[in-house]
Parts: C-alpha cells; sequence; structure tokens
C-alpha cells in the first residue's frame, strides 16, 4: 500500500469517525451533521463536507448507521441517522486508533470527553 | 422555490440520485440556504453557497445511492400536561396507526375475529344459560318430572296423571302446578288444511307465567273437562294467516282435527311458551288413572311445572310431591314399560332454566372455553407483532426517553396506543357479530333452546368492549414493559447485526419464543377437541342404525278418529298403499305406528314365563307394521319371515322380535316360543337386526313388531315409509295426490327421506364439530404463522453467526439443523404443555362424545403429528434461508 492510498484510507477514516461520533449523542439529519462538523472543528480540520451523503450512505449500507424518515407535525420531514450497535463497536475501535494521531479531532469527536 | 427540482436541475446530464436523496439534498440545500440568508448572506450569494454543495454531490452522484428504506417514523409528540397528554397520546397513536395501514387492519383484523367469535358465544351462552327467564318470579319455576327407584329407560322427563294429580289436590311447598303437551293436528275449515302445532296446556299454566292475550281470554279453570264447549286460543301468526288479524275472531270457529273449537283469544305476538312452534293453545285436561266404577287404567305421559313458594328449595318440593306420588295405587305394566322398573315412586323438581338448556350447556361451555382460547391465542399473536416491531419502537422510546419523557409516560403511551387498537378491533368484532347474530337462529338446529333470546344487548356489548380492551391492554404490555425497563444503550443496540451468540438471546427473542410455544399448547388442546369431535361425528355417521337409509321416502299422516274408526282406517290404509305400489319408482310401501329419528315411540310390558328363569317382565318397544315394513325400512330378517298377507286378523297371532328381544328374554330357539296374547298366544315368527330405536345414539333395545291387520289401529297419525328404485324425494308429487285423491282433507306432513332425517338428528353434534373444527383451524393457522414468524426473525437476527459458521465450514445441513432445532424446543414444549392441558380438559367433552373416548390416544396422536408437520412446513422458509446466507455480505 503506497503513501497516497494510506493519506486516503486516513481520510477516508477521519470521515467516518466524525460522523459516527455525531450521531453517537443522538439522532441527526445530514444537515445538522455537516453543520456541527463545521461549528465543532473550529475551522481547525478542513474537512470535504461534499462526501458527507456518500459517507452516510455507506456506513448505512454496512449498517453502521440507520437512517430514517422523521416527520415532525407542520415541517417537512427529515432524515435522521442513529448508531447501530455495530457503528457503536467501530466508533469506539476507531477511536482507540485514532486517538495518537489527530490531536485535533479531539473537540470534533470527543474522544476524551 | 423547489428546492427538490432546484437539486434534480445540477444532476442533469449525470445520473439522477433516487426521488429519497434527492429530497433529502434538497433538505440540505435549503436549510443551508436559510441559514446562509440569516447570516446575512444576499440571496445570490447564498444560492451560490448552496451551487457550491450541488457541484460537489454532482461529482458524487455515483456514490449517492443505498438501501431501500424504511417507512417514515412520526415524530413522538412533546412531553406536556396530564389531561392534555392523554388526548395527544391517542392523537400521536392513531397517527401511528395510519401510517401503517398494512400493520393496523391485520392488528386489527385479527383482534376483531376473536372478538367476534367470543361475543358470540357470550351472546349464546348468556342468552340460552343465563338470562332470566321472561316471567315474574322465574327463579322459582321448576320443571316436574317422574321416575322409579331402579329405573334403567332413558326416558324423557315428563310427568304424569298419576303423581302430578296427587300433588296438585295437596300442596303446600308450591304456589301453583301447570302442565302441557304438544301434539300437531290438522286445520280445518279456514282456508287450506294444514298442520299446525298445538299445545294442550291447563288453564292454570297461562295465569302462572303471567301471559297476557292481545285480545279476548285465557281458558278459565274447569273449561278443559270433558263435556264443556271446545276452545281455542290463536297465535298472533296463525290469527293473521287465517283471519287476516281482523278483531272480530272472537267467537269464531277453527277445526282442529276432526273437532270444532271457539276462539276465546289470541296470544300477543312475542309470546312464545316453551313449545315455541306452537300456533294455538287448547285446555289440557288431565285425566284421573282410574275412573269411579271402571277398571280401566289411564296413563298419560305430559311436561309439568310448578312455581315454588318463597324460600322453599327444589329438593323440599320434590320430597313432597314423591310422597303424595307414593300415596296413589301404582301400576305396574305401564311403570315397567315406561322406566324399566316398578319401584316407588320419585319426583324430580329441577330449576326450570336448568331443566331446558341441560342438553345444550355442555356443548356451549365448551364452545365458550374454545373462542377464549382462540381469543388469547389472537392477543399473543399481536402481542408478537408488537414485539418483533419493538425494535424500531424501542429506538423511539429510547429517543423520547433520551430527550425527558418519563417512564410511566412511555408506558402510558404503549397502553394508550393498545387500547386505541384493542377499541378498534372490538368495535370491528361487534360489527361482525352483530351480522353473525342475526343469521344465528338459522343456523342453530331447530331443537336448540330458546334461540330467540340470543342476541346482542347492552351488557354484551359492554362485555365485548370490556374484553377487547383487556386483551390490547395484555398486547400492550410488552412494549410497555420495556419502556419500563429501558435502558437507552442495550435498546439502541439490539439489530440485525446482533453478534453472535444464542437464538434467544434477546429478551424479544425470548418472549416471543415463550407466547409461541403457548400458541402450539392452545392450538393443540383445540385441535384435540375438534378431533374428538370429529371421530365422535364419524362415528355417528357411519353408526350401523340397523336400516338401509338410502332411498327410502317417509312421512306422516293422520286419519282422524270421526272419519277413520279403527276399521275404516286400515281399509283406507290398504287403499293407500296398494296406489304407492303401483307408482312408478316405487319398490316397497309400507305403514307404521312408530318410526325411528320422528320422536315417536310406543312402548310395552308384560310377564313372560321362561323355562329355566320362572317369571320375567319383559320391556320393549312395540309397534304394528304392514308387511312390506321390513323391506321399507331396509332392517334384516336375520331368522324365520316377514309378515305376509296370510297374517289376517282371523289367523293365528303371529309377532317378530329384534336380536336385542331374542338375547334378553328368549331362549335358544325364539322360533319355538310364543309370547302372551290378549286371545291366544303369539307365534314368534321371525327375528330381526338390532335397529336404533329413536336416535343414532341409542343401543339396541328390545322391540317387538306385530301386523297391523291384528291389533286394532287406533292411533290417527301414522307414518308412511316408501323405499324407491332411484331418488326418493321424486316420489313426493305422487305421493301427495295419491293422499288428496283418497280424501282431499286428508294431509301428508313431514315428508323427508329417512337418510335426511338421521342427518337432521345430528345437527347439533354436526355444528359443534363444525365450530370446533374451524376454531382449532384458525388457531393452527396462527400457530404456523407465528412459528413462521419467530424462526424468520430469529434467523435474520444470526446472519451474522449464521455466516461465522457457514464461513468456518458449517455444511447447510448443519445451519438448517441449527433453525430447525430452534423450532423443535418450541413446538416440542408447547405441544407437551397443550398435550397435558388437552388430557386434563378432554373430560368436559364426554358428553358429547360417542364411540370415542375422552382420551382417545389416536386423536392425540393426529394433532401431535399435525402440529409436527406445520411446524415442518414453517420452518423450511426460514431455514433455506438460513442455509443461504452470504458470508461475505453479513461479514462485511
Amino acid at each position: 500500500m503506497g503513501r497516497y492510498d494510506i493519506a486516503r484510507e486516513l481520510k477516508r477514516g477521519s470521515t467516518e469517525i466524525l460522523v459516527l461520533a455525531l450521531v453517537e449523542e443522538r439522532p441527526r439529519h445530514g444537515y445538522d451533521i455537516a453543520r456541527l462538523i463545521g461549528e465543532r472543528s473550529g475551522g481547525a480540520i478542513s474537512f470535504h463536507v461534499a462526501s458527507l451523503y456518500p459517507t452516510l450512505y455507506r456506513l448505512e449500507d454496512r449498517g453502521l448507521l440507520e437512517g430514517r424518515w422523521v416527520e415532525k407535525a407542520g415541517q417537512r420531514r427529515r432524515r435522521y441517522y442513529r448508531l447501530t450497535r455495530a457503528g457503536r463497536t467501530v466508533l469506539k475501535r476507531q477511536r482507540s486508533t485514532w486517538d495518537t494521531f489527530f490531536v485535533a479531532l479531539d473537540r470534533v469527536a470527543r474522544i476524551r470527553a | 422555490m423547489n428546492w427538490t427540482d432546484y437539486v434534480k436541475t445540477a444532476f442533469s446530464g449525470r445520473t439522477c440520485p433516487e426521488a429519497d436523496i434527492l429530497e433529502e439534498l434538497a433538505q440540505h440545500a435549503q436549510s443551508a440556504y436559510e441559514a446562509a440568508r440569516a447570516e446575512g448572506a444576499t440571496k445570490e450569494e447564498a444560492l451560490r453557497r448552496v451551487d457550491v454543495q450541488l457541484t460537489a454531490w454532482r461529482d458524487d452522484a455515483a456514490l449517492l445511492s443505498r438501501r431501500p428504506d424504511r417507512p417514515t417514523a412520526v415524530e413522538p409528540p412533546a412531553a406536556s400536561g396530564r389531561g392534555l397528554g392523554i388526548l395527544q397520546d391517542l392523537r400521536y397513536a392513531a397517527r401511528l396507526l395510519r401510517r401503517q395501514p398494512g400493520h393496523t387492519a391485520l392488528v386489527v383484523a385479527t383482534m376483531a375475529l376473536g372478538i367476534c367469535a367470543t361475543t358470540i358465544l357470550a351472546s349464546v351462552a348468556y342468552g340460552v344459560l343465563l338470562s332470566p327467564l321472561p316471567w315474574k318470579d322465574a327463579d322459582r319455576f321448576v320443571k316436574v318430572y317422574e321416575s322409579r327407584e331402579g329405573s334403567t329407560n332413558r326416558f324423557p322427563p315428563l310427568a304424569t296423571n298419576f303423581s302430578y294429580l296427587a300433588w296438585r289436590d295437596a300442596h303446600t311447598t308450591v304456589d301453583a302446578l301447570g302442565a302441557w303437551s304438544g301434539s300437531s293436528m290438522a286445520l280445518t275449515g279456514v282456508g287450506d288444511p294444514e298442520r299446525v302445532r298445538v299445545a294442550s296446556i291447563t288453564p292454570s299454566l297461562l295465569p302462572m307465567i303471567g301471559a297476557r292475550p292481545q285480545i279476548g281470554r285465557l281458558f278459565a279453570e274447569g273449561e278443559e273437562l270433558p263435556g264443556r264447549p271446545p276452545i281455542v286460543l290463536l297465535s298472533h301468526g296463525l290469527w293473521q294467516q287465517r283471519f287476516g288479524g281482523q278483531p272480530d275472531v272472537i267467537g269464531k270457529t277453527v277445526r282442529l282435527d276432526s273437532t270444532t273449537y271457539t276462539v276465546v283469544g289470541v296470544m300477543p305476538k312475542d309470546f312464545r311458551f316453551l313449545d315455541r312452534d306452537a300456533r294455538a293453545w287448547v285446555p289440557f285436561h288431565i285425566r284421573p288413572p282410574r275412573q269411579p266404577g271402571s277398571k280401566d287404567v289411564s296413563v298419560s305421559l305430559f311436561n309439568a311445572i310448578a312455581r315454588l313458594r318463597p324460600g322453599v328449595t327444589p329438593e323440599q318440593a320434590a320430597a313432597e310431591a314423591t310422597a303424595r306420588g307414593r300415596t296413589v295405587t301404582p301400576f305396574e305394566p305401564i311403570e315397567m314399560a315406561i322406566w324399566g322398573s316398578n319401584g316407588p315412586v320419585i319426583v324430580s323438581t329441577v330449576p326450570l332454566l336448568e331443566a331446558m338448556t341441560k342438553d345444550v350447556r355442555p356443548a356451549i361451555l365448551v364452545l365458550l372455553a374454545a373462542v377464549v382460547l382462540l381469543l388469547a391465542t389472537a392477543t399473543g399473536n399481536i402481542a408478537s407483532l408488537q414485539l418483533a416491531r419493538g425494535t424500531g419502537r424501542r429506538r423511539e422510546m429510547a429517543i423520547r426517553a433520551a430527550i425527558g419523557a418519563g417512564v410511566g409516560r412511555l408506558m402510558r403511551q404503549s397502553f394508550v396506543e393498545h387500547l386505541l387498537l384493542g377499541a378498534l378491533g372490538g368495535i370491528a368484532g361487534l360489527i361482525a357479530a352483530a351480522a353473525i347474530g342475526r343469521a344465528l337462529p338459522a343456523l342453530l338446529p331447530a331443537d336448540f333452546p330458546r334461540i330467540d333470546n340470543i342476541g346482542l344487548n347492552v351488557r354484551i356489548e359492554l362485555f365485548a368492549l370490556a374484553v377487547s380492551m383487556t386483551a390490547g391492554l395484555a398486547c400492550g404490555l410488552g412494549p410497555a414493559l420495556q419502556a419500563r425497563r429501558l435502558r437507552l444503550v442495550p435498546a439502541l443496540v439490539e439489530d440485525s447485526l446482533a453478534p453472535v451468540g444464542g437464538s434467544l438471546r434477546s429478551g424479544t427473542a425470548r418472549t416471543r419464543a415463550l407466547i409461541m410455544a403457548g400458541q402450539v399448547a392452545i392450538a393443540c388442546v383445540l385441535l384435540v377437541g375438534a378431533a374428538l369431535l370429529i371421530r365422535s361425528f364419524t362415528h355417528l355417521i357411519n353408526a350401523d342404525v340397523g336400516y338401509d337409509p338410502r332411498n327410502v321416502l317417509t312421512a306422516r299422516m293422520s286419519l282422524p278418529d270421526d272419519t277413520y274408526p279403527p276399521a275404516r282406517r286400515a281399509q283406507a290404509l290398504a287403499v293407500l298403499l296398494d296406489r304407492l305400489r303401483a307408482t312408478g319408482g316405487v319398490q316397497f310401501a309400507a305403514a307404521s305406528n312408530v318410526l325411528a329419528f320422528t320422536g315417536t315411540a310406543a312402548l310395552s310390558s308384560f310377564p313372560l314365563e321362561t323355562r329355566d328363569r320362572g317369571t320375567v317382565q319383559v320391556q320393549t318397544g312395540a309397534r304394528w307394521v304392514t308387511p312390506d315394513y321390513f323391506s321399507a325400512v331396509g332392517q334384516q330378517i336375520v331368522q324365520g319371515r316377514a309378515f305376509n298377507a296370510r297374517d289376517t286378523a282371523t289367523s293365528r297371532p303371529v309377532v317378530i322380535v329384534s336380536e336385542a328381544f331374542a338375547r334378553k328374554y328368549l331362549g335358544p330357539h325364539p322360533l319355538e316360543q310364543t309370547l302372551p296374547g290378549d286371545k291366544a298366544p303369539r307365534q314368534i315368527v321371525g327375528i330381526v337386526r338390532d335397529a336404533a330405536r329413536r336416535e343414532v345414539t341409542d343401543d339396541p333395545q328390545p322391540e317387538m313388531f306385530r301386523p297391523w291387520t291384528q291389533v286394532e289401529l287406533d292411533d290417527s297419525d301414522l307414518n308412511l315409509i316408501v323405499r324407491t328404485a332411484g331418488d326418493p324425494r321424486a316420489i313426493v308429487p305422487a305421493l301427495r295426490s295419491i293422499v288428496r285423491g283418497e280424501d282431499p282433507n286428508l294431509l301428508v306432513d313431514s315428508v323427508m327421506t329417512l337418510n335426511d332425517r338421521i342427518s337432521e338428528s345430528l345437527a347439533q353434534p354436526r355444528l359443534y364439530t363444525i365450530l370446533l373444527a374451524a376454531f382449532a383451524a384458525f388457531a393452527l393457522a396462527i400457530a404456523g404463522v407465528g412459528l413462521f414468524g419467530v424462526l424468520s426473525y430469529s434467523v435474520a437476527q444470526r446472519a451474522r453467526e449464521i455466516g461465522v459458521r457457514t464461513a468456518l465450514g458449517a455444511t447447510p445441513f448443519r445451519v438448517v439443523t441449527l433453525v430447525a432445532s430452534q423450532a423443535l424446543i418450541i413446538v416440542a414444549a408447547g405441544l407437551i404443555a397443550g398435550v397435558i392441558a388437552a388430557a386434563w380438559l378432554a373430560g368436559a367433552l364426554q358428553s358429547l362424545l360417542y364411540g370415542v373416548a375422552p382420551r382417545d390416544p389416536v386423536s392425540f396422536a393426529a394433532v401431535a403429528a399435525v402440529l409436527l408437520i406445520v411446524a415442518l412446513v414453517a420452518t423450511i422458509v426460514p431455514a433455506r434461508r438460513a442455509a443461504s446466507v452470504d458470508p461475505v455480505r453479513v461479514l462485511r
């Protein structure tokens, strides 16, 4: 595996851990997740928001997330994502892996919260 | 602006994502736009920011797809005040139910079916067994019947003039006695001749039950005595039909049989007395057994009731009546003929309601128990369904708990939802029950007591609603308890990718397996009941009645006394039979005063000298028959001969007896023996095969047949029996026209094939068998579908474990065994519990069974086999699914 590949994997992993960590607290919809990544990283991390939805769908496909349409009275329905049991396991494992690497992620993913 | 369209435009030229994803992206775009505007950006600037997103999305277009979606969840309402909260819960529950119409319909239909069956049976049980008789002080009425110590004969519960008159003339425990007897009479004089059911009633009877005429008056005491002018009370229906409802009917006359009666009153439309087919009432004179100065003894048998004085028990009244009955000099031959014993008189008094419903009570209670089991299994099914959906709901509950809903609130929500389901099911069930209930009187056998009293009323409706709400609550119990024990983490992790583990790892799976085992047990109990009744009914229809009932037409006719004294009656009958025999297709035509399955009976008793045992008192059925009788009914002569034309009034008296008669009373060479006769001994010339006396279930009893030429034909009613080559119904018109040709005033009625008579006599057991079989089939279906559901759920839940096993080299056979063993555990547990319960409950069926024991091993084995086969079928699909689990997919 070349250097580029490692970088890509790291990148992809970081996206995933961010998303998983954000929906760990409670189910969130896509815009909410994107907004929180922006807010919580405080600009310290340049995150490629555009890949959010493919990430969400991939995580959902793998059973780490579960998305559901939720309708509130008087509003358009929104799609909420929540962490599955498998997602929780993956998040736990990834946290220990990434712990030593990205201290900057701390504020986003609350690894040491 | 329409954001969905806006986003869609951005994808032009690329693969456009599915509508679902477009909608999600449109939501995002709109939120981003609104956020930008909120930050103070101009419209153009905000749109530009959105467009940056759209471009990025378009680059990712190929990646924007996902697996099929679950249905939209409904956002739970926010917590608020108590009263308002329940209203909100209801509204929320209604929205939830509307959101999943398929699921709601399934649950409501299942519930409705259970409630419908329960309601109908409850209305039957209430109307027939529980609701009081519609008369003042009805609970003080007792049916009076008479027997003898040592009685051996199964005889209908009737009273005799011996005890009745003795008690009537000296009673202290009761304040009124009444008696009645039904018969069918030829109604002539107004309109076409017709046979109508007429009840002879003592004048005391109608005042006793507080009945009042619609017009005219009731009978007065003394009007029943011989020599008084004949009078009649008409039913409302007969009055309308024959007199057009004219109020001047009082004083007009009708002819019943050969007597002219003057109408004294009309009873109200809703008046029904115990003989509910009665269309007219005439005074009933109970003749004393012995007239002064005459040696004749007169015996009459009839229905009698008494009204207890307040505070008197039926036992006290019975003791008094028995004591009075024993003061009368007995008449032994009659006693022997009726009861098979000349022991001391016993008069019994049974609360009237109990006496009326005695025959149907066990069946109603059994069927009621069956529908309760059915309801329980249906409720179990719903509870299981709700639990299976629990994963999604538990997540919702967890979310709601996380945002601050209390445990009580969550439980309340669950109960409100299920109460609503219960109420919907209950209302649907009640509507169905009302529709079926209206058809019920036509579906029930004609001899079913108190049919008019069956129907829905407020009590039954409230009962049904209460039952359905309770069932609803029971279904809500599981989810509610889940809410009570809600721990957020486990609630959120139970999912299809559960880690490797036992099949009944989760609480939901365990509860569902338990419910499932219960459903198998219930199906087992109901199936055993149905199997027993089916086997019993098979025995009934295949029972050897001793006749060949195929191609036999039977009819009742009356040759009234005034125009047909015995000698003329014989002549007329001879002509009729000759003409019938000459009709095409007729093989044999015969007549008798008694015929099985018609409710007719004649009994005789006489002393018989035997060679070895001294004198025995013979107790036997006795009837006269025409020569072709045995050929016509298909009763086989096993020894000697049938009657023939040479057996005349002046030839040697002869008699034919049944095998049971010969076994019981005659020596080894019966054809050499004689029976005592009025003038000369009667030579036994033939022995016939035993045949049913009154019912299919009768044991063979001694029967004696005499040629019609050697008896006085003093019964006006007789039975015609015609055996045909083809369909016996084809000769019905010929039969009617032959009788009319003989005398236009003669009436033929109750024209039925012998097969139909037998079939009609089995109407009650047939109904019970069909009902219980239907309930059992439904319970079996529920159990089968339920097992399928539980196993499928389990396979889905264990997909990962199965994947691991397959990856490690487990063969499909081993995977199938894995699933099948789970099914086996559930079914075996249910089966064992069910068999034990069935063995314990089967005793209740005893009185409904014929030719099969309540613990019939064949029935139990068959039920076990059926359940195992159903379980096997229910296992096949989940097992195949398990065997085809792709380890690569589930382990990814």
